[in-house]
């Protein structure tokens, strides 16, 4: 081996040493500078994606987009009324919940995202969507979607990558476990996905069940709020195998979320505790400049 | 020194192009890895202190835009817990592997480039396998599905097969350049890298 070999292989191992000593808020920084640069062609690839989904699809004529306008409005001022109802219970269900001295439950604060990148990782069930610090999501905010009249667990956010990005660790990987149960029961176990990312609708495994948990194939799986990650009632998958081993049992359950078909999806905010928000507002207001007396 | 700058264009090209590439769900989730195919194809034709150079940079730009820090449960509770796969092991992993690839540029510096092209599939197929080492070492399991052999044939035949446009892209950028990757004088003595003495 030359010397020019020896000195180029000693100073590139001091600078690989120097690289894989960077501290989580440093690779969090470059990631953000990295994602300023790629973001424009992630955004770009996504939207040739949905292109290319929607070549050979017929085109709608004038008349039947004057009909499915129609219809949707329709559609629209039914939810209004339905909205209008439903807040009026809302009110009159915590009213009686004050009367009764129970503590109010928070409805989750919610911010709408979009996919911009799907499976950018080889071995990681990941997506990237187009919300990030400056609309207040945060590392574990757990990320939902609607399934028919509740809300779907897609999963959570596994770190938050710039202003407007972050990256989505899905319900299908191994690594987003979710504490959850059989719908309608007190039967817990803990819900994860598949490692390698192998499949983008891999069935998930209930694991830590009781022998005796009654799993009938078909039966909802939801997320039991356990831990305080994820919300409870969540909808997650619903059963369609289950197996007694020797200590424990377990269930094979399918995917409620059809991930292959994410576009737009949201964020759970984490929801701030009375004396933090107080304590947020004091500081903002003391940053503020103060006005010439 | 022009031959290195389009180099390093063609790989930052790489890393554009990368964001188009879909994943294909019908071969176990596969796709084509241009980034490594690229590098792979360059650190054949340059000299080993370049080829480090390259792994340091392409690595590190991998790891910016790619890296996941998810750390696995049983590590959550350390003070000073890594991600499963760090920031920076993709430079280690694409020097390893650059440095094997190394091994057959004497054979592409004579014009074959049959060994070359298996290397370039094989070397893609390492770099994942040492990234599934390094998260299975981490969970403590090593499973073995054979959707995972698929992903990783897939990965590397994908490679191998667009890696011969690529050597030739690089040649006619070397002819262009005047950067001579061939050994034009056989009847001189070659050393084990190919460089005459």
């Amino acid at each position: 081996m030359s010397r020019l070999n020896i000195i180029a292989l000693i100073v590139f191992a001091a600078l690989l040493i120097w690289v894989t000593l960077f501290q989580p808020e440093a690779v969090s920084r470059i990631q953000s500078g990295a994602m300023v640069v790629f973001e424009p062609f992630m955004k770009a690839s996504t939207r040739l994606e949905s292109g290319v989904e929607t070549v050979g699809t017929e085109a709608l004529s004038p008349v039947q987009m004057q009909s499915l306008l129609a219809d949707l409005e329709r559609e629209r001022d039914r939810l209004k009324l339905e909205v209008i109802q439903l807040d009026e219970i809302v009110r009159e269900n915590n009213q009686l919940r004050r009367a009764l001295q129970y503590v109010e439950k928070a409805p989750l604060e919610v911010v709408a995202a979009r996919v911009i990148n799907r499976k950018p990782s080889n071995w990681y069930s990941t997506l990237v969507i187009d919300k990030g610090r400056s609309h207040g999501v945060r590392v574990d905010s757990p990320v939902i979607v609607p399934v028919g009249e509740s809300a779907g667990l897609v999963g959570k956010v596994s770190e938050v990558i710039g202003e407007n990005s972050a990256l989505v660790l899905l319900l299908t990987d191994e690594m987003c476990q979710v504490s959850a149960k059989l719908q309608n029961s007190q039967e817990q176990g803990i819900l994860g996905g598949q490692r390698g990312a192998l499949r983008t609708m891999p069935n998930l495994r209930l694991r830590y069940l009781s022998k005796e948990a009654e799993a009938a194939s078909g039966r909802k799986v939801v997320s039991s709020g356990a831990g305080g990650l994820f919300p409870p009632d969540l909808l997650l998958g619903e059963v369609i195998s289950f197996e007694i081993g020797a200590i424990d049992a377990e269930a094979t359950v399918k995917p409620s979320v059809n991930f292959e078909e994410l576009i737009d999806i949201f964020v759970v905010l984490p929801v701030m505790a009375e004396e933090e928000a107080a304590a947020e507002i004091i500081e903002e207001t003391a940053t503020l400049p103060k006005e010439d007396s | 020194m022009r031959f290195f700058l389009l180099v390093l264009t063609l790989l930052a090209a790489s890393f554009f192009l990368q964001e188009f590439l879909p994943v294909f769900d019908w071969a176990y989730s596969s796709r084509l890895l241009l980034v490594h195919t690229v590098f792979f194809t360059i650190a054949i034709a340059v000299p080993f202190p370049v080829m480090l150079l390259l792994a340091l940079v392409t690595g590190f730009v991998w790891d910016a835009r790619y890296h996941v820090p998810v750390v696995s449960p049983e590590a959550a509770a350390d003070a000073i817990a890594q991600a499963e796969l760090p920031f920076g092991f993709t430079i280690f992993i694409l020097a390893v592997t650059g440095a094997l690839i190394q091994g057959v540029r004497p054979l592409f510096r004579r014009g074959r480039w049959e060994l070359p092209v298996f290397m370039i599939g094989l070397c893609t197929i390492l770099c994942l396998v040492l990234q599934y080492l390094a998260i299975s070492f981490h969970r403590g399991g090593l499973e073995l599905p054979p959707e995972l052999l698929w992903k990783l044939v897939m990965t590397g035949l994908f490679s191998a097969l667009i890696s011969p446009f690529l050597l030739l892209l690089l040649t006619r950028l070397a002819d262009r350049t005047r950067f001579k990757i061939r050994s034009e004088d056989r009847k001189r003595k070659h050393s084990y890298d190919g460089d005459t003495i």
